[in-house]
């Protein structure tokens, strides 16, 4: 039989009213985790996994996937509103969702993020669907050289981002890396900079790093101004999506490159969401011909990263379903789901299985399709949020933040670390450093490390990482990045100079 | 006019402080036996690269200095409220830390509370506003409570007072 017709077999069975009615409930709880601050997609799928235990295996996984879905597009809610990024996925949401949404814009950046979330998904499920065991081939010839060569280039993002004060945003990002490395050190599990805390060996929680920086730095910067009254954020009203045929088209060929991007970082199992968004971001803002409007509130920033963390989805889904590897914390989650229903992932699983496989990938478009119609119902409900007071919003906000860091874990370690975050992200502002470095390089630090090591225990030699062209590769385009950004900082310091001369 | 002046000199300080510190840091991690790099690697790289940085930021910020300070005085006074931040930073240090031996739900409903009041600008802080404000605090605790203990099934600290 072939895919399509297996493909349409198994969506007749996904829209069974039961398994309809329950994905619908999945997506609803996966956004709603996904948008508050705190609570996380990995979060939402490990409290919806004991639910499937009663349910048959093809309808568990496919409620499983219908909440990791909605839980990663739900990130970008709260990154329009609030400036708070609902998943680490949605960090460079914020970018252009939350300068539009001040601009009174925030049913257009909604729109916009949603649309292109859903077409972002939807793409990278396509691939799944047909490419699927070719491209898992592709993933296992990734070994730890080449996924460092990866991380080492995601770290040069940071000097594109801080074009205009790089020095600066590498200082900014430098300390991000020396938090990524307290803990025990991979491979060998030295403990460093622990300072004799037991807490501090198990390092600190990405999620926790993020409420402090975002949510409760938030606090302290809106606290400055906060007594010289309650601005009123407007809202426009939009129709439909909020954006025009024209400007769809505009945004197409965008998209496709980042959806592309997401889901070929997807299907590179380890790297992650988080780290596809702020590539595609940065390569839109540098590909585009007017990249100063980035920042300032750019639709085409929120199609880029929204496109590419939901195709990351659909990457993510290729070595789980064909190896077996989980990409990330949420996958890893779902590889438990498999076990608990007696399913093993891995090559097999398309022979023996071919109906839960196909009926995942009916699932998959599904609920991408019920995450568009849920939340683009939603969207008015949503702005609603802008209606709150902040000096009433934020100490809510702080409070579901401060639970969720305890849920993680259960440490009240981590609660406490929010402050900590918190601190640092006040000072970034008050000594105009920008805290995406920080908070990028916290993300890949420990990565970069670890690939960084695995590699050397089976090459020897740094030297040696050279044999390997996917390698080679991604490090020459990271010091073409490195010098061109450089080259840059020094034009624009020269121009500068003139002008004031 | 303290972050606009001395901004990137204090920065630039504290950074050559901390990537020194970590270069000695480095220095006291165990070396590794078996490989050439080992966990002693990175803390090395980026203390150095720090230390780095740091020394060229002080260098252009003392070679500009005088004319970011002259564009400094020049900007309009820094009127941040840092009354209003302070009490913010003290409330949730306090609340993080009674979260666990006091328990969610009195840690919370004594925190959301004040928070709410020190946040809220003056014209908002009469009586009716304050009640309100104690009632959103008393409905949203409760809501949350009963959400994650019975509806996600997260046990959040329980402390002296729990249901």
């Amino acid at each position: 039989m072939g895919a399509l017709a297996q493909l349409g077999a198994a969506t007749l069975r996904v829209c069974e009213p039961t398994s309809l009615f329950l994905m619908i409930a999945g997506v609803a709880i996966g956004i709603i985790f996904g948008s508050i601050p705190g609570l996380s997609a990995s979060m939402a799928v490990a409290l919806m996994l004991p639910l499937t235990f009663s349910m048959g295996s093809s309808l568990g996984m496919n409620v499983l996937v219908a909440v990791y879905i909605g839980g990663i597009s739900g990130g970008l809610i709260s990154a329009i509103l609030l400036n708070m990024p609902g998943t680490a996925s949605s960090i460079a949401t914020t970018f252009d969702g939350y300068p539009m949404a001040q601009k009174g814009e925030a049913m257009k950046a909604l729109g916009v993020g949603i649309v292109f979330s859903f077409l972002g998904s939807i793409f990278s499920f396509i691939i799944l669907t047909f490419f699927a065991p070719m491209l898992a081939d592709i993933a296992l010839q990734f070994a730890a050289p080449d996924n460092f060569g990866i991380c080492f280039f995601a770290l040069t993002m940071v000097a594109v981002l801080s074009s205009g004060n790089m020095v600066k945003g590498l200082l900014a990002g430098m300390l991000g890396l020396l938090f990524a490395l307290v803990g025990l050190a991979p491979i060998d599990g030295t403990a460093r900079f622990t300072f004799g805390i037991p807490e501090m060996r198990g390092g600190f929680n990405t999620l926790t790093t993020l409420i402090g920086i975002f949510a409760v730095a938030d606090i302290l910067v809106s606290a400055e101004t906060i007594g010289q009254g309650i601005k009123a954020v407007p809202v426009k009203k939009v129709w439909g999506f909020g954006f025009s045929l024209a400007e769809f088209f505009k945004w197409i060929p965008g998209a496709i490159r980042a959806a592309l991007i997401g889901t070929g970082i997807g299907i590179l199992p380890g790297i992650g969401g988080s780290t596809s968004g702020m590539l595609s971001y940065v390569t839109a803002k540098n590909m585009s011909k007017h990249p100063e409007t980035f920042g300032q509130g750019e639709p085409e920033g929120i199609v880029a990263t929204e496109c590419a963390n939901n195709a990351t989805i659909g990457g993510a889904l290729i070595p789980l379903l064909v190896l077996g590897i989980p990409g990330d914390g949420v996958t890893a989650m779902m590889l438990g789901g498999f076990l608990i229903h007696g399913l093993s992932a891995g090559p097999l699983l398309f022979v023996k299985n071919a109906d839960v496989v196909y009926g995942i990938f009916a699932a998959c478009m599904v609920c991408a399709l019920i995450m568009l119609i849920v939340e683009w119902t939603c969207i008015k409900a949503f702005v609603q949020v802008l209606k709150v007071p902040k000096h009433v919003l934020l100490p809510l906000i702080l409070v579901l933040c401060a639970v969720g860091a305890y849920a993680t874990n259960n440490r009240i370690f981590d609660v406490q670390s929010i402050v900590v975050f918190g601190v640092i992200g006040y000072l970034y502002h008050k000594f105009k450093l920008p805290t995406t470095p920080f908070v990028l390089c916290f993300l890949i630090g420990r990565m970069t490390e670890e690939y960084l090591r695995r590699g050397l225990m089976r090459f020897k030699t740094f030297g040696a990482f050279f044999s390997r062209p996917i390698f080679t590769g991604f490090f020459a385009i990271a010091v073409c990045v490195i010098l061109w950004a450089m080259y840059k900082e020094f034009k624009a310091a020269r121009a500068e100079k003139k002008a004031a001369a | 006019m303290f972050f606009r002046k001395y901004g990137d000199i204090v920065t630039g300080i504290f950074y050559a402080a901390l990537g020194a510190v970590t270069i000695y840091l480095a220095q006291q991690l165990p070396k590794s036996r078996v490989m050439k790099i080992g966990p002693d690697f990175m803390p090395m790289v980026i203390g150095i690269l720090i230390l780095f940085l740091a020394v060229m930021l002080l260098i252009s910020a003392l070679k500009n200095f005088k004319a970011n300070a002259a564009k400094a005085e020049a900007m309009p006074a820094d009127t941040s409220d840092y009354k209003r931040v302070l009490a913010s930073l003290v409330l949730v240090v306090i609340y993080v830390n009674i979260l666990a031996p006091v328990g969610f739900i009195l840690s919370t409903l004594g925190y959301l509370f004040l928070q709410i009041v020190v946040l809220a600008p003056n014209d908002r802080r009469s009586a009716k506003n304050i009640l309100i404000y104690a009632l959103i605090d008393i409905i949203f605790v409760f809501v949350v409570f009963f959400l994650f203990r019975y509806g996600f099934k997260i046990v959040l600290p329980a402390g002296i007072f729990s249901l």
